[in-house]
């Protein structure tokens, strides 16, 4: 098993570049989620790693294969790769059984009754036994999603590319198919990329998370370091929700806000530069004013707005030196009023100055 | 949203793909080459001859055109008879398409079949069923009308220019109902009841609701309809000779007539292509601002419009109308094939085979007509179908550096005229190093030429239905291109290419206006005997041969209603 290197791969639509001297190692058996909003590469460059694109600058190693390169592409149907779609691509001329067997055609030396054996055995992992016979346009979305799963599992590839797979899926069939296509990773541990705009969908289905900003990465890591380390203000603030303060560097581990000191965690910041620290909202604790946890930033500031949500309150606190506001999300359990006084109440280790310094775009 | 960049992006980069299947390349190259053969060079001798006086470059026949009070009063008469054509055909095809598309219209599907019948109704054969109906003496409404009026002069004189504008609009207002039926369908109720809720009235609504959003569609209906007329050869030939006046493309074809003036005819051709360009061009402008009239999309119902007292009277005036196009002009049709003398009543002993054995057996040039027709329907139909296909495939998965010029030579035939393509064809090929003239091969080019624009249109369509995914996903798992060709895109582009096979058909079925410059007698089509039977006044034997040429258009159309599964109009339900 095998895994993928992409090495300073660029490729550009007329002057825009989609992909941008990106780096990314996979490791064998390692499912890696490219995570990125709309237009930030991350289905560029599956394509590329599929072969359907040629990389103008770069390479695509799988294993001790290089795949591609500027001069020479290896055509996708030598790739040993299978790929699934967001529309999922099944070929609707065909029952859910041909379009399965389809892939093993190509594999010389499979004979006819191994097929069907492999066929049979796929559709019963992804639960479609008994639906061999049907055509695509009568199944159910999660059923052909089901069917393209098969279809490129069956094959045996030695890399999997999935493109948004569960995007055309509604949400409760959504979250399903997330721990399906873990539960089918583990069971085959194939090497896997996973495009997806969706952070829930990311943390839930991968070992680690590539960020995607304009056809760089950001940040790889898992879910936890994406999360609690982010790198850069980009990362932070599209995984998850964040309040972003900008300040400058007092000391090591200080920033200052205007007159306010926040102690970040660790981190040896340059005196005198410019930082941004991430604070998550359910990171701030709400304190009765002149109160707050020992060996925490404590900050004044004044409720401007609460909305309950049910199982949390979430806050707006205009913080009272300067004209910060900050999101917090509290337990429902004790309630402020917009206009009450509260102190706020942060661990120094989550505040998170961003140090990597981001390109402009 | 970002499904929609995600697309964009996808496509946008397909061309690299193809790298390493460099095999299928001088295919793609000989495709593109003919392409450029069927027109650069026709259209450049064309073009130079209009221009080429005794080896110098020169404007003596554009300006003899000018001098000739006879063909300025072609051209004169030309863009009279396409303006109110283009009219006429609005003010019919505009009422029609609303009362089908948006009423409760009873049999809305009988009248869309009737609309269908006349679109593919070669316009020469209802100029001919009306020569019978409406001639001035012989003509079965004038006799008809003195009968019961004891009048002396005629009802009507079809030999006229308004009896032209009558004949050309009921074969020509389909293009107009097609364009407006297609758009009424896209336009939401609720976009109406948005106003209704607002206050405005039901007129109230149509105008400044309805209307607008159709008047792109109406101005591109028009101008489709200016272009059928301004092309036009077979009615106006039929009606305006003997009437004594001149169109332009009977000008043109008098031109070909012994000694030809070939030069001259090249200069009257280029304003016609000129203009046809030009409306086209207008009309693609209309269309491409879809910004406003972009009904698209599933958008909500539509509620059909409650026509209260008018259902009756107005299915009355809409098969008053399809009489004059189909009820009384088949009728006349079927009532010469099986009369001895199609003036008189069809009692026992005006009734005959006679026509049909004349026309088959006895007629010299029936028979080889009819064969040549079906010789190069099926040939032109099978070479065009593969060809709009291949073209089609290599302009929607853009594999080749310049696909967006392959699209438009591909669609560029659209503004030749049939009988300038024949001129332009008839100077290409009458001379080295390319002798065709006096072979089918001349026919066959011309067809494929003509009709490659509508092929490549049905055919463009196909494959855009096809998304790109489908082959991604088989090359992925180990087929290459050629195995993805064969086992995912061709079934399914099958009945969509059928469907172009057929279109290409009919088209030649009922092709006249090149035809009639480019045959010479042993190279003579349906279309070209039926005129020289006119000639004859044979007009049993011009009723057998145009039931002959209806009977095999109807069958083909039936096949493409097979092979789409819908309506050959694309009329949505």
């Amino acid at each position: 098993m095998p895994g993928v290197s992409l090495k300073g791969l660029s490729r550009r639509y007329g002057d825009v570049a989609a992909v941008d001297n990106l780096s990314l190692e996979v490791k064998p058996g390692e499912l890696v989620a490219l995570l990125g909003p709309s237009g930030c590469g991350k289905t560029t460059t599956l394509r590329l790693v599929a072969g359907f694109l040629a990389p103008e600058a770069g390479e695509i190693w799988v294993g001790d294969r290089c795949l591609s390169s500027p001069r020479t592409v290896v055509p996708p149907e030598r790739r040993r790769m299978a790929m699934i779609f967001q529309s999922y691509a099944l070929w609707p001329h065909m029952t859910v059984a041909q379009n399965v067997a389809y892939g093993l055609r190509f594999k010389r030396g499979l004979a006819a009754a191994d097929r069907d054996r492999r066929v049979a055995e796929m559709l019963r992992v992804v639960q479609l036994a008994g639906y061999e016979a049907r055509y695509p346009g009568e199944l159910s979305g999660g059923q052909q999603q089901r069917v393209a799963v098969a279809r490129a599992l069956v094959v045996e590839p030695e890399i999997l590319l999935l493109d948004e797979p569960l995007s055309n899926l509604d949400a409760n069939l959504r979250e399903e198919m997330r721990f399906e296509i873990r539960r089918l990773h583990e069971a085959f541990g194939i090497t896997t990329l996973y495009v997806t705009h969706d952070q829930a969908e990311a943390m839930v289905i991968s070992d680690r998370i590539a960020v995607l900003d304009r056809g760089r990465v950001a940040q790889v890591g898992t879910a936890d370091e994406v999360f609690l380390q982010p790198r850069t203000r980009f990362v932070a603030e599209f995984i998850g929700k964040t309040n972003l303060v900008e300040g400058v560097a007092a000391a090591s581990d200080t920033v200052a806000l205007g007159s306010l000191r926040l102690r970040v965690g660790a981190a040896g910041l340059a005196p005198g530069a410019r930082v941004a620290v991430s604070i998550r909202p359910h990171d701030i604790a709400l304190a009765p004013p002149g109160t707050g946890a020992p060996g925490a930033n404590v900050l004044r500031g004044t409720v401007q707005r609460a909305s309950f949500l049910g199982d949390s309150v979430d806050y707006q606190v205009r913080l009272a030196d300067g004209d910060v506001v900050l999101r917090v999300t509290a337990p429902a359990a004790t309630r402020r009023r917009a206009g009450e006084a509260v102190n706020l109440s942060i661990d120094p280790a989550a505040c998170i100055a961003l140090t990597a310094t981001e390109e402009p775009g | 949203m970002s499904r929609v960049l995600t697309a964009d992006v996808a496509r946008a980069g397909v061309p690299r793909r193809l790298a390493g299947v460099d095999r299928a390349l001088p295919v793609w190259a000989a495709v593109i080459l003919l392409l450029v053969f069927l027109m650069a060079l026709p259209l450049g001798w064309l073009v130079w001859m209009s221009v080429g006086a005794g080896g110098g470059v020169s404007l003596d026949h554009y300006l003899a055109v000018l001098h000739s009070p006879a063909l300025m009063k072609a051209l004169w008469n030309t863009v009279v008879l396409a303006f109110w054509v283009g009219l006429m055909s609005v003010a019919i095809g505009a009422p029609l398409a609303w009362l089908t598309a948006r009423t409760d219209l009873p049999g809305k599907g009988l009248i869309r079949a009737l609309v269908l019948a006349s679109f593919v109704t070669p316009p020469f054969l209802g100029a001919f069923a009306w020569v019978m109906l409406a001639g001035p003496n012989a003509g079965v409404l004038n006799v008809l009308w003195r009968d019961v009026t004891g009048a002396d002069g005629p009802l009507v004189n079809i030999f006229t220019m308004s009896g032209l504008v009558f004949v050309v609009t009921i074969y020509t207002f389909p293009y107009v109902y097609i364009m407006i039926a297609n758009t009424l369908a896209l336009i939401a109720s609720d976009l109406e009841e948005a106003a209704a809720i607002l206050g405005a009235g039901r007129f109230t609504v149509a105008r400044t609701v309805t209307l607008p959003m159709v008047a792109p569609a109406l101005v591109s209906g028009f101008i489709l309809a200016v272009l059928q007329a301004l092309a036009l050869f077979g009615s106006p030939a039929i009606l305006a000779l003997p009437a004594g006046f001149h169109t332009i493309t009977t000008q043109i074809w008098a031109l070909f007539q012994y000694p030809p003036k070939v030069e001259m005819a090249a200069a009257v051709s280029m304003p016609l292509l000129l203009a046809t360009a030009l409306l086209l061009l207008v009309q693609k402008r209309l269309l491409g601002r879809r910004g406003y009239a972009a009904v698209g999309g599933k958008g909500g119902q539509r509620r059909p419009i409650p026509l209260g007292a008018w259902r009756y009277p107005a299915l009355l005036g809409c098969l008053a109308v399809m009489a004059c196009a189909i009820f009384l002009p088949y009728g006349i049709l079927a009532k010469a094939a099986f009369a001895r003398a199609w003036a008189q009543p069809l009692t026992w002993s005006n009734v005959t085979l006679g026509n049909f054995t004349f026309t088959f057996f006895e007629y010299g040039a029936t028979r080889a007509a009819i064969v040549n027709t079906l010789e190069l329907g099926v040939a032109t139909a099978t070479i065009g179908a593969v060809l709009v296909a291949l073209l089609s495939y290599i302009t929607n998965r853009r594999l080749i550096v310049g696909h967006q010029l392959v699209a438009f030579l591909a669609f560029a035939p659209i503004v030749i005229p049939g009988v300038v393509l024949a001129v332009a064809l008839f100077i290409a090929y009458t001379r080295p190093p390319f002798v065709l003239y006096g072979t089918l091969a001349i026919l066959f080019i011309a067809y494929l030429t003509k009709e490659m624009p509508v092929g490549y249109a049905q055919s463009d369509a196909t494959f855009r239905t096809i998304p790109p995914e489908l082959e991604d996903a088989g090359r992925i798992l180990g087929a290459g291109r050629l195995c993805i060709l064969r086992d995912v895109t061709a079934p399914l582009a099958r009945s969509g290419i059928i469907a172009a096979w057929c279109f290409i058909f009919i088209g030649v079925l009922r092709e006249l206006s090149a035809s009639i410059i480019l045959f010479t007698p042993t190279t003579k089509v349906m279309s070209v005997v039926i005129f020289d039977l006119k000639e004859e006044g044979q007009f049993g034997a011009i009723a057998v041969l145009g039931l002959a040429m209806l009977g095999l258009t109807f069958a083909t159309v039936t096949l493409v209603q097979r092979a789409l599964g819908r309506d050959v109009l694309g009329v949505r339900e």
